[in-house]
């Protein structure tokens, strides 16, 4: 029997923010401190290598907090910075967030929005991930979104300062976990959404239409595109009726 | 360059970037709770989490596959995730340091 992220109309009249959920989203993402922390000190060492200043450098990565967004930026940087492309960049690079607005909308569509929109300025992709697999598991509850959002936050923000402030040159093992754990967390998460058989073909779908995607446009699309892809085939086929 | 443009810069860039975070969870509360709305959100996570895991084996190359391969089998057999990534890593460093080239 298929499993729903909505268990029931339940969940729905009564969403949680709990203290216990954060706790447990938090120590959950802990090891994002050390992952972010080392992708936020490569981010770091190339904002001194464009010549910004240390402030800067550490509010591009508290501010805009998009690691896809800014390294697209990064890539971008002129004197004088061409703020409107940067920005359109941005957008196109962050819309997937768009739909994960739309499904955390569906899971806490009662917390109040004073709760949930400083709550969103920490959204992830891997919190949204996490958030999702624990509503599966324990019910819907923000908190849990907040907690697992704080350490990623912390690595990330914390590694830019570090990277900026220190002659470090990331390499070897640094970098293998720094690309690694994001994936490896996701793929953790995989076997509590296998629905059997059923499951093969939109799956497969989804991850050739991923992997054309990052060579024909680039990682940033591929959830976007591949995700849909996939689930349109699920839709279509009834696979969750 | 003068400060004030970069900061603007990133003002403008933080605003876009937290707009796209907020914009869906605002709009979604406009939109109506259909069945089939329900659906395909119901049906999105796992797709889009293989389209992620896909795409990041992709880009990434043999020690991404080693790596997320090792992990998935070990949270299957073991359902510990702390084990999952421990293999992971070891797999992914394994990898990379066997590379050819």
């Amino acid at each position: 029997m298929a499993m729903g992220i909505i268990n029931s109309t339940e969940d729905l009249r009564h969403p949680l923010f709990t203290t216990l959920a954060a706790r447990r989203g938090a120590v959950a993402a802990l090891p994002f401190i050390a992952s972010n922390g080392a992708a936020g000190i490569v981010m770091g060492v190339a904002y001194k290598g464009l010549g910004l200043g240390f402030l800067p450098a550490v509010l591009f990565s508290l501010i805009v907090y998009s690691a896809t967004a800014q390294a697209v930026i990064l890539g971008m940087w002129s004197v004088p910075p061409p703020a409107t492309a940067m920005v359109v960049a941005c957008i196109v690079t962050n819309a997937r967030y768009l739909l994960m607005g739309v499904h955390l909308r569906q899971l806490f569509a009662e917390v109040p929005l004073r709760k949930m929109l400083p709550t969103l300025f920490l959204l992830a992709d891997a919190s949204w991930l996490m958030t999702t697999a624990d509503s599966e598991r324990n019910g819907p509850d923000a908190g849990y979104l907040l907690g697992s959002s704080i350490p990623m936050a912390i690595g990330w923000i914390g590694g830019t300062a570090l990277g900026y402030g220190l002659p470090l040159q990331p390499a070897g093992a640094l970098s293998v976990a720094a690309a690694l754990l994001p994936l490896a967390f996701i793929v953790t998460l995989l076997p509590t959404q296998w629905r059997g058989l059923e499951t093969a073909l939109p799956w497969s779908v989804a991850a050739v239409t991923a992997m054309l995607v990052t060579s024909l446009v680039g990682q940033s699309w591929a959830m976007l595109i591949g995700g849909s892809a996939g689930t349109l085939i699920s839709f279509i086929r009834g696979d969750d009726v | 360059m003068s400060d004030w443009r970069i900061l603007s810069t990133i003002a403008a860039v933080g605003a876009a970037s937290y707009a796209m975070r907020v914009s869906g969870f605002l709009a979604a509360g406009a939109l109506p709770n259909t069945g089939a709305l329900r659906r395909l959100l119901r049906l999105a996570p796992g797709n889009m989490f293989i389209a992620f895991a896909a795409a990041s084996c992709f880009e990434g190359g043999w020690p991404s596959l080693a790596g997320g391969l090792s992990s998935l089998t070990t949270m299957v057999v073991t359902k510990r995730e702390w084990a999952a990534l421990t293999a992971g890593f070891a797999a992914a460093a394994m990898a990379a340091a066997f590379r050819p080239g």
